[in-house]
C-alpha cells in the first residue's frame, strides 16, 4: 500500500512538472531538462499499466526502462552545464575539456569492466551498465558543483532548484546503486527504502523550484568586469604577498 | 566494499556541494554583481587593517609587559594582558576576513575572464590555504598563550609564513611588465 502511494505521488509530481513547465514557459527555457522529465514520466506509466495488467512483464521490462531514463538524464548534466555557464566563456571553455576527460575516461572504464565481465543473464548486464553510467553522471556532476561553488557562478532561481533537486537524486542514486549490487545482501533494505523517498523528495524541489518562471539573475556589464586574467592574477598575487609580508613584520618578535 | 565506500563518499560529496551552492546563491542573490572597482575596494579595506603598523607591531612588543611586570600591580597586569589578547585577536581576525574576503572576489572576477589558468588557480589556492593554515595556528596559539608568551612559539610559523610571502614575490617579479604598462601600473602596487 505505501508503495502504491508513493508510486502515484511520485507520477502525479512528474506530470505536474511537466504541466507547469508547458504552462509558464520554462519548458522552452530548459528543454533538455523536460525532455528528461517526458521521459521519466513514460517510463513511470509504462511500469504502472505493466504492473497492473502483465505483471510477467514488469521485471524484464525494469532494467531497459531504468537505462533508458538513466542515459537520457544525462541531458540534464548538458542543460545544466549550457545554461549555468553561457556567461562564463573561459570558464565554460575550461570545463567543457574537464567534463569531457572524465566521461572519456569513466566510460572506457566502464566498458572494460564491462567487455571482461560475465554476467548470468542480459537484465544483469544492463542493470550493470545502468550502474556505470550513474555513478559517470555522478563524477560529471559533482566536477560542475565545484565548478560552480568555486567561482561563485550566479545562478537563476529556476536553474538551482532544477541543479539541487537533481544533486539530490543523482547523489543518493549513486549510494543506493552501490548498495543494491553488494554481494551481501543483508543492506538491501535500506536502499528500498530510501529511494522512493528520495524520488519524492526530488521531485517536490522540481515543482517548488519550477512553479513558475522566474529571470535569470543581471550579470554584470561587460566593462565593469576584468577580463584581463593575467591583470586580475598579478593583482591578487601581489595583494596576497604585500598582506603575508605585513603580517610577518608585525608579527615578528 | 571498496566501491560502495567510494560511491558513498562520491554521493556525499554531491550532497555537500549542492547544500553548499544553495547556500552560496543565497548570500550572492543580496549582492549579485562583482566588479573590478570592488575590487580595488576590497584591497583598500585590507591596506587599512595594516595602516598602523607600528600600533599593531607595539601589540605584540615584549618591551611592555617587561614594563607592567617590573611597576604595576597583579591586577593592573591582568587586565593589561587581557586587553592585548583581545586586541591582537581582534586584529588577526580582520585581517584573515579581509584576505578571505579578497580570495572570494577574485574567484568571481576570475569567472567572468576569457581564459583563465588552472594551474594558476590551483597554485594559488594551495597558497592561500597554506595562509589560512597558518593563521589559524598563530590564532590558536594567541588564544592560548597570548599575545607576548606566544611570539617565541610564533617564530616557526612566521618563517613558514615568510616563506610564503617570498614564493608571492618571487612570482610577482616574473609577471610581464609590458602586459601592465597600459595605464594600469597603479592596480598592481
Amino acid at each position: 500500500m505505501e508503495t502504491q502511494i508513493i508510486w502515484w505521488t511520485g507520477t502525479a509530481l512528474v506530470a505536474v512538472v511537466l504541466m507547469r513547465g508547458a504552462l509558464v514557459g520554462n519548458l522552452k527555457k530548459y528543454p533538455l531538462f523536460y525532455f528528461y522529465i517526458g521521459c521519466v514520466l513514460l517510463k513511470e506509466v509504462v511500469g504502472l499499466l505493466s504492473y497492473r495488467f502483465a505483471p510477467n512483464l514488469y521485471k524484464p521490462l525494469y532494467w531497459p526502462a531504468e537505462l533508458a531514463t538513466i542515459v537520457a538524464s544525462y541531458a540534464v548534466i548538458v542543460e545544466i552545464f549550457r545554461k549555468s555557464l553561457r556567461h562564463n566563456p573561459g570558464i565554460a571553455r575550461k570545463a567543457q575539456t574537464l567534463l569531457l576527460g572524465a566521461f572519456a575516461l569513466a566510460v572506457s572504464y566502464a566498458a572494460t569492466d564491462l567487455l571482461h565481465g560475465r554476467f548470468a543473464t542480459a537484465t544483469r548486464a544492463i542493470a550493470e551498465v545502468g550502474r556505470d553510467l550513474r555513478y559517470i553522471e555522478g563524477a560529471l556532476l559533482l566536477l560542475l558543483l565545484w565548478l560552480f561553488v568555486r567561482y561563485r557562478i550566479l545562478l537563476g532561481p529556476n536553474l538551482l532548484g532544477l541543479i539541487i533537486g537533481y544533486s539530490f537524486w543523482v547523489g543518493l542514486n549513486v549510494v543506493n546503486l552501490a548498495l543494491l549490487f553488494l554481494p551481501d545482501k543483508e543492506f538491501l533494505a535500506l536502499p528500498r527504502r530510501l529511494v522512493p523517498i528520495t524520488y519524492v523528495a526530488t521531485l517536490t524541489i522540481w515543482c517548488v523550484a519550477l512553479w513558475s518562471s522566474r529571470p535569470e539573475p543581471v550579470q554584470p556589464e561587460e566593462g565593469a568586469i576584468e577580463r584581463d586574467y593575467d591583470l586580475l592574477a598579478a593583482k591578487t598575487r601581489s595583494i596576497l604577498a604585500r598582506t603575508s609580508d605585513r603580517f610577518v613584520r608585525a608579527m615578528r618578535p | 566494499m571498496t566501491v560502495l565506500v567510494l560511491m558513498t563518499v562520491l554521493g556525499t560529496l554531491i550532497v555537500v556541494f549542492a547544500i553548499r551552492l544553495l547556500v552560496q546563491s543565497g548570500n550572492r542573490r543580496r549582492k549579485p554583481s562583482v566588479t573590478a572597482d570592488e575590487y580595488a575596494n576590497a584591497r583598500q579595506a585590507l591596506d587599512s587593517v595594516f595602516i598602523e603598523t607600528a600600533i599593531i607591531k607595539r601589540i605584540f612588543s615584549v618591551e611592555d609587559i617587561e614594563f607592567i611586570e617590573r611597576s604595576a600591580t597583579p591586577v593592573v597586569k591582568c587586565s593589561f594582558l587581557k586587553e592585548r589578547k583581545t586586541l591582537a585577536l581582534h586584529w588577526f581576525r580582520k585581517t584573515r576576513k579581509r584576505v578571505a574576503q579578497l580570495m572570494d572576489l577574485h574567484l568571481r572576477l576570475a569567472s567572468y575572464t576569457y581564459d583563465p589558468n588552472p594551474g594558476f588557480e590551483l597554485r594559488l589556492t594551495a597558497k592561500y590555504f597554506t595562509f589560512v593554515v597558518v593563521s589559524n595556528i598563530v590564532l590558536l596559539l594567541l588564544w592560548l598563550l597570548g599575545p607576548f608568551k606566544a611570539t617565541r612559539t610564533l617564530s616557526y610559523a612566521i618563517r613558514t609564513a615568510g616563506s610564503f610571502c617570498s614564493t608571492f614575490s618571487f612570482r610577482l617579479e616574473r609577471v610581464n611588465p609590458t602586459r601592465l604598462s597600459s595605464g594600469r601600473e597603479s592596480l598592481v602596487h
